[in-house]
């Protein structure tokens, strides 16, 4: 298939090659008419003899040639396959007509002797440029033929011999032998010009062609550089693994446009290979289960370190299960490593359902992709497991404050025995104050994940005023509490935020439960949700809380910061919930605008990108 | 209080589950212990409990969940109701490692999940409402 292929491109580049010449050698015909008809003039003016009728009618002649061989041309171009028989046909007719035309000039203008011998060189470069060595030859063997039938005639005193142009003798009074040295030259000299334009233009044509394979390679190869590039861009966007890894084997699938690809990892004990992720296999092959490297030769090459293997379908000792490969339809297959340095972790396999589908140039190339789908992976498994780390410390720090407050509200519940009212005061204390410890060991993590990059998330479009109505239901009952009237204002239906959900919970989270944290008892919270314009939306949250002084606005998101007020107001704040609003924000880009007034009240402007 | 209801608490922190025993026993529940997933299903298949609480990092990372989706797959502990009890969010385990996305995707094979700490109140609310079937 490719091989064919190839050929019909190498055609294509050098019929149009031969269309380009036909072009122009049309185009010069008419520039040669031109000087043809002012010459015959100027030789007329300047010399009376000169056979100047003769002459302008063989150039009309050549002119109503070359209208038609204009319009077959025009004709030719328009049509939508170009096919290069009719294009060949149409250049030899042109140099038949031209050596015809020609043969007639000389002929009458002295023959062997005639000025004009030298155009047919002209004649036979260009056949040598258009068409076959072959063609050339022949043309370059027919002129001193012609012109060696006309000496002979004339010879035998058939033929006239005609005067030489500006020649003062009416004819050549030339001796035969004269005469035939002439011929002898000028045959030697048109048919080394043939031999030398063919010469050239072969070695042109083989260059050509090297060229062409050459750029062609590149193409190809740029081909598939760009959709590995497309590859890694996509990888490197996918947060978690299964995603990563179906999109390797989609992408190597579609790239080298393959029956299937698909990932095995080597399970703990390295004996078996599991799917992982496949891309045009059924659901029946993926079902036969594992692969066992014992008893499949080609996956067990790979982990022993070879650096590909391919397999046959016919083989059938390679494979582990080959009937169930024949009723898939695989007929070849390259198994490549998964490894990063020399660490063998799983196998990338290429599916084909013709038999030798796989070249050199190909493996080479898929083992490129099964390096850099490693590399991806171990990444992901390396960024993956620091934030496991980070999110196993909270739960390490926080399980024995866990277990000291669940103990404290025992015992202060009074299930271990009665205490008087200040000792329930005091482990009250205690608890609050585990509780700080908590929410900072949350906020802490949830910033170190934030600020390591490692919380890449799936964002998907929300609707924040659900996000926003489920957290108010959780502090309904603290405002309660404190007597706090909360009014919310928002529309039922709002233009999606692209966002993730756990993100806008601890954005409205903080935001939230700082205006309940800080409005003393009896007072308001007002919420407002509204869309801005098609592109954004505001979120609003006014208090008539305790309110910051202006000095210290400046200094809200910065890390454990708190306001002198908001400190004597509650020991409770770690002084990140603003940090962290900001950080989201930044992730999520919005914007926060604070407003307030000491004593009078907080009101804090959100302002989000909207999806269409 | 139906003094034959029997809890079997399923955690390797002991405070905790001393301090939880305390809140139970003194509603008349009859509490087991065990501080791991395996003496857990040990306990499970003496004597099947009308409820467990189980803890979800033990020994290993996703314990509790193994040995929920272990209980939830076999038809005489299916119907058991199960409290989980953790300080480990889901949204952590929906961000967490390979080890659980095996998880995701799938039903969550416990009944109700409680946050730790464990407040009393809340914790006798959440068993009181499971056991009725809620």
């Amino acid at each position: 298939m490719r091989m064919g292929h190839e050929l019909i491109k190498e055609q294509l580049f050098f019929r149009k090659e031969l269309i380009e010449r036909v072009a122009w050698f049309i185009h010069l015909r008419w520039l040669f008419i031109c000087a043809g008809f002012v010459g015959s003039i100027a030789g007329y003016l300047i010399w009376r003899p000169f056979p100047h009728i003769f002459f302008l009618t063989v150039f009309l002649c050549i002119a109503v040639y070359n209208i038609v061989f204009y319009r077959i041309y025009v004709k030719l171009s328009a049509k939508p396959s170009q096919d290069e028989k009719s294009y060949a046909l149409f250049a030899h007719s042109q140099i038949v007509l031209d050596l015809l035309a020609l043969g007639l000039i000389i002929h009458f203008t002295g023959g062997v002797y005639s000025p004009f011998l030298f155009f047919i060189l002209f004649h036979i470069i260009i056949a040598g440029i258009l068409l076959s060595p072959a063609s050339c030859f022949v043309y370059g063997g027919i002129m001193p033929a012609a012109l060696g039938m006309i000496v002979f005639l004339q010879h035998l005193g058939l033929l006239d011999r005609q005067p030489v142009l500006f020649s003062s003798a009416s004819v050549v009074q030339a001796s035969d032998t004269q005469t035939l040295f002439l011929l002898i030259l000028d045959t030697a000299i048109i048919l080394v010009t043939a031999a030398l334009t063919t010469t050239i233009k072969i070695s042109l044509r083989i260059k050509g062609r090297e060229l062409l394979s050459v750029s062609k390679e590149l193409t190809a190869q740029n081909k598939k550089l760009n959709s590995l590039y497309e590859m890694v861009k996509e990888m490197g966007i996918r947060t978690g693994l299964q995603e990563l890894m179906d999109a390797a084997t989609r992408q190597g699938t579609q790239i080298m446009g393959v029956k299937a690809c698909a990932i095995k990892l080597l399970d703990d004990q390295r004996r078996k290979l599991r799917f992982v992720s496949t891309y045009g296999l059924s659901g029946d092959y993926i079902a036969k289960g594992t692969v066992d490297i014992e008893k499949s030769i080609i996956n067990r090459k790979i982990i022993e370190g070879s650096v590909y293997a391919v397999g046959q379908i016919h083989e059938k000792d390679q494979f582990q299960y080959p009937e169930e490969m024949q009723k898939e339809g695989i007929a070849s297959m390259v198994c490549l490593p998964l490894r990063v340095e020399k660490m063998i972790f799983g196998v990338f396999c290429v599916y084909s359902d013709t038999s030798h589908a796989f070249q050199e140039s190909d493996i080479r190339f898929f083992s490129l992709m099964s390096d850099l789908t490693a590399i991806f992976i171990e990444n992901l498994k390396s960024e993956l497991n620091k934030t496991w780390f980070l999110q196993k410390t909270a739960h390490q720090l926080r399980s024995p404050l866990n277990a000291v407050h669940s103990m404290l509200s025992t015992m202060r519940k009074g299930y271990i025995g009665g205490i008087d009212p200040r000792q329930e005061e005091t482990l009250m204390r205690c608890e609050k104050r585990i509780e700080s410890l908590g929410s900072l060991i949350g906020d802490l993590l949830g910033l170190s994940i934030r600020r390591v990059g490692m919380d890449q998330k799936k964002m998907v479009p929300v609707n924040i005023g659900q996000v926003v109505e489920r957290l108010l239901l959780m502090y309904r009952a603290q405002a309660d509490e404190k007597n706090i009237h909360i009014i919310h204002s928002i529309p039922e239906s709002l233009p999606a935020v692209l966002g993730d959900n756990i993100l806008f919970d601890d954005l409205f989270t903080n935001l939230i439960s700082n205006a309940v944290k800080y409005t003393q008892k009896g007072g308001s919270i007002q919420i407002t949700i509204q869309p801005e314009s098609s592109e954004r939306i505001r979120f609003e949250i006014k208090d008539t809380g305790i309110g910051i002084p202006e000095e210290e606005v400046p200094h809200l998101f910065m890390e454990f910061f708190r306001g002198q007020n908001a400190k004597a107001t509650t020991e409770e704040g770690t002084g990140l919930g603003l940090v962290i609003v900001k950080e989201i924000l930044d992730q999520l880009n919005g914007t926060i605008q604070v407003k307030s007034t000491v004593g009078k009240g907080t009101c804090m402007t959100i302002r989000l990108p909207a999806v269409s | 209080m139906d003094k034959e209801t029997d809890i079997l608490i399923i955690d390797d922190d002991k405070d905790l589950v001393g301090s939880m025993r305390i809140v139970l026993e003194s509603k008349g529940y009859h509490v087991r212990i065990a501080h791991e997933s395996k003496a857990g299903y040990a306990r499970i298949q003496e004597k099947t409990p009308d409820l467990i609480i189980l803890d979800v990092m033990m020994t290993s990372d996703t314990e509790g969940f193994d040995l929920a989706f272990k209980l939830r797959n076999q038809p005489d502990y299916e119907a058991v109701p199960i409290l989980m009890v953790t300080s480990f969010p889901k949204h952590m385990a929906e961000q967490g490692p390979e080890k659980f996305q095996h998880i995701m995707g799938e039903e969550w094979p416990v009944t109700k999940f409680l946050e730790k700490p464990i407040d009393p109140e809340q914790l006798l609310d959440s068993i009181a409402s499971l056991l009725q079937g809620d």
